[in-house]
């Protein structure tokens, strides 16, 4: 065991003289491959830790959510929808909720107003979240102006700023009370923007779904796993964009690996027979031409995880957020919780070093089983 | 005592097609151990050819190489005295012996470029699995005997020819090999650092090694040094003899 060690130790020893050897050739090498599995790992780690953000946020979220439709587009629903879809066996309750989009022309941005049943503000009061705040210059105390239904402004005083950690889905939050809500959009009373279902069992939710839309064909209830569902597959097609681009870049390194790592030199040809003919066997050169590669692609691979790890999880990914975060223009500001999916570092990690070290034993193997005297003279 | 033995060996490169070469052809001679044995003869005779293959870092065409006394410790099964036939036995076999009874000292001398002095000293010892830090002592014990210690850590690209040359001595006995094989040893070397060469030649002499060389120097096959001169010529012994 311990000569075996000792062999490997003494083999790993080589491989590192005869990597400084060719010092330009392999940190060229190290640096562009570091900065593929920094891009990808980034895009990785992003996305995974994203849709546990979401995923956290959305568990507070309704159990079913019932929108009126009308020619296919989201209406107004009223009040009294409400009782009679309580009265549906296994809902528990339905709140009517009041939210809405207002665009503010100065900065360019959409809010999203609501009015929720609990915790509202005082009358002519609004909480604001931390992207408004920042967008608008505002702090507690200070006096927002919002531009009514009839284009009249309207005065609200700040109350609260909405905290940091709920950055994600709240950047662009304005809440109000439902009587301010009301005045402010004209909205008329007994209706509701939707309706939030709770169920006890989350194995009849597509059950009462499926009354809902028989009592009233005019309604469209969405399950939570689907809203779920939606942020997963917004979320992935973002990711799967970049992952697409940086394919190309992957693609033109691929052909630049290859080239680097499959052409023996007549150098490195005659340093195999050299090898050979002073006792090496073709299995130590295969061990030495191995760790070389894994020293190389492992580097990569660790120096690109790391990098990435500390772009997305110490400074929120600053080089492509915009490209996946997707917020029109208020960008939220947050410090993502680290997540790293095991399984996708795995992928990873056989995309990049197995690759390149089999691309750089076949060679050496070619050159390796011929007899030492056919490797030193040719 | 005879530890090598070469019965009819030929040696063909390219067998079968039109460029095909026989180097060495039906070649029978004894190596005597402890003696010095010279192989003389002109450029394209076959010398290097057949210590490539008493050396196990070829194969025969056809003819058996027998091997008795060192090295057959690396073939399971075979005890030390035990008469072993090493043109039938697989590679690792073959590297075994290769690794553990000869020690090369090729014509350029085929230093590894770019590492220390230290490094290609000590790379033969590499896959034995021996300690780094017993491979490195012995190393410098070597370094020490040729008087380069003070180039350990110098890249070998910035020796002199002579240095070159104790380098790939100390190269070819970091294993404590038997048998010393040299191929051209003094080709690329001025009379003074020749004479040095076997002057090295003598004391390994009397340090119970078998040295066998290749070479067309006057100043190697006519030294009081060797005991057997073989000469060649198109891949045949022209002569064996003692040396005067």
């Amino acid at each position: 065991m311990n000569r075996f060690l000792e062999r490997h130790r003494n083999i790993i020893d080589f491989a590192l003289s005869s990597l400084l050897r060719r010092k330009a050739k392999n940190i060229s090498l190290l640096l562009v491959y570091t900065l593929i599995v920094f891009m990808v790992a980034s895009t990785i780690f992003f996305m995974q830790a994203l849709k546990r953000e979401a995923a956290l946020v959305l568990k507070e979220a309704p159990d079913i959510v019932v929108q009126r439709m009308i020619a296919g587009r989201h209406d107004l629903i009223s009040v009294s929808y409400g009782e009679k879809i309580g009265a549906i066996r296994g809902v528990g309750e339905v709140r009517p909720r009041l939210w809405g989009y207002y665009y503010d022309p100065v900065n360019g941005v959409n809010y999203t107003l609501m009015a929720p049943f609990s915790q509202q503000p005082a009358a002519g009061s609004i909480i604001i979240g931390s992207g408004v705040a920042r967008i608008s210059r505002l702090s507690k105390g200070d006096f927002m102006v919002l531009r009514n239904f009839d284009g009249r402004p309207t005065l609200l005083k700040v109350e609260r700023i909405l905290p940091y950690s709920s950055e994600l889905i709240a950047a662009d939050l304005i809440i109000m009370t439902e009587s301010d809500f009301r005045t402010f959009f004209a909205f008329p009373e007994g209706h509701a923007t939707d309706l939030a279902l709770t169920v006890g069992n989350r194995n009849e939710f597509t059950t009462i779904a499926a009354k809902i839309v028989q009592q009233f064909p005019d309604t469209r209830p969405i399950l939570k796993s689907e809203i779920l569902r939606t942020y997963d597959s917004v979320f992935d097609w973002r990711g799967g964009m970049v992952v697409v681009m940086l394919g190309v870049a992957g693609l033109s390194f691929l052909i630049f690996a290859w080239d680097k790592a499959t052409g023996l030199s007549a150098e490195e040809r005659k340093e195999i027979g050299i090898l050979k003919s002073i006792g090496w066997e073709t299995a130590d050169v295969l061990l030495l031409k191995s760790w070389e590669g894994v020293i190389i692609s492992l580097s990569a691979f660790l120096s690109g995880v790391i990098l990435a790890y500390c772009h997305v999880f110490f400074f929120s990914a600053p080089l492509f957020a915009h490209a996946l975060k997707g917020w029109a223009v208020l960008y939220p500001q947050f410090r993502l919780t680290p997540v790293i999916n095991a399984y996708q570092l795995a992928v990873l990690f056989f995309l990049t070093v197995v690759p390149y070290s089999a691309a750089t034993i076949i060679p050496s193997w070619w050159t390796a089983t011929v007899d030492p005297d056919a490797a030193m003279r040719s | 005592m005879t530890v090598i033995e070469l019965i009819h060996v030929t040696k063909c490169f390219n067998a079968g097609k039109l460029n095909q070469l026989t180097a060495v052809q039906d070649v029978s001679c004894a190596i005597e151990t402890q003696r010095v044995t010279v192989l003389k003869g002109p450029s394209g005779s076959g010398k290097t050819t057949l210590l490539t293959l008493i050396g196990c870092m070829a194969r025969p065409t056809s003819g058996r190489i027998m091997m008795r006394g060192f090295g057959t410790a690396s073939v399971p099964g075979w005890e030390e005295a035990e008469e072993v036939e090493i043109t039938s036995l697989p590679e690792r076999f073959l590297t075994g012996i290769r690794r553990t009874t000869f020690g090369f000292i090729f014509q350029h001398f085929s230093l590894v470029r770019g590492i220390t002095v230290l490094e290609n000293v000590m790379l033969p010892a590499y896959p034995t699995g021996e300690g780094h830090g017993a491979i490195r002592t012995r190393a410098l014990e070597l370094l020490e005997m040729f008087s380069i210690t003070r180039h350990a850590s110098a890249r070998v690209d910035l020796l002199s020819g002579g240095e070159i040359q104790r380098v790939a001595i100390a190269r070819a006995l970091i294993n404590n090999p038997s048998i010393i094989i040299a191929d051209e040893p003094t080709a690329h070397l001025d009379s003074r650092l020749s004479q040095e060469f076997m002057a090295i030649i003598g004391s390994l002499k009397s340090e119970g090694k078998t040295i066998l060389i290749a070479s067309h120097d006057p100043l190697v096959y006519d030294s009081p040094l060797a005991d057997t001169v073989v000469e060649m010529r198109d891949g045949r012994f022209t002569d064996i003899g003692t040396a005067t």
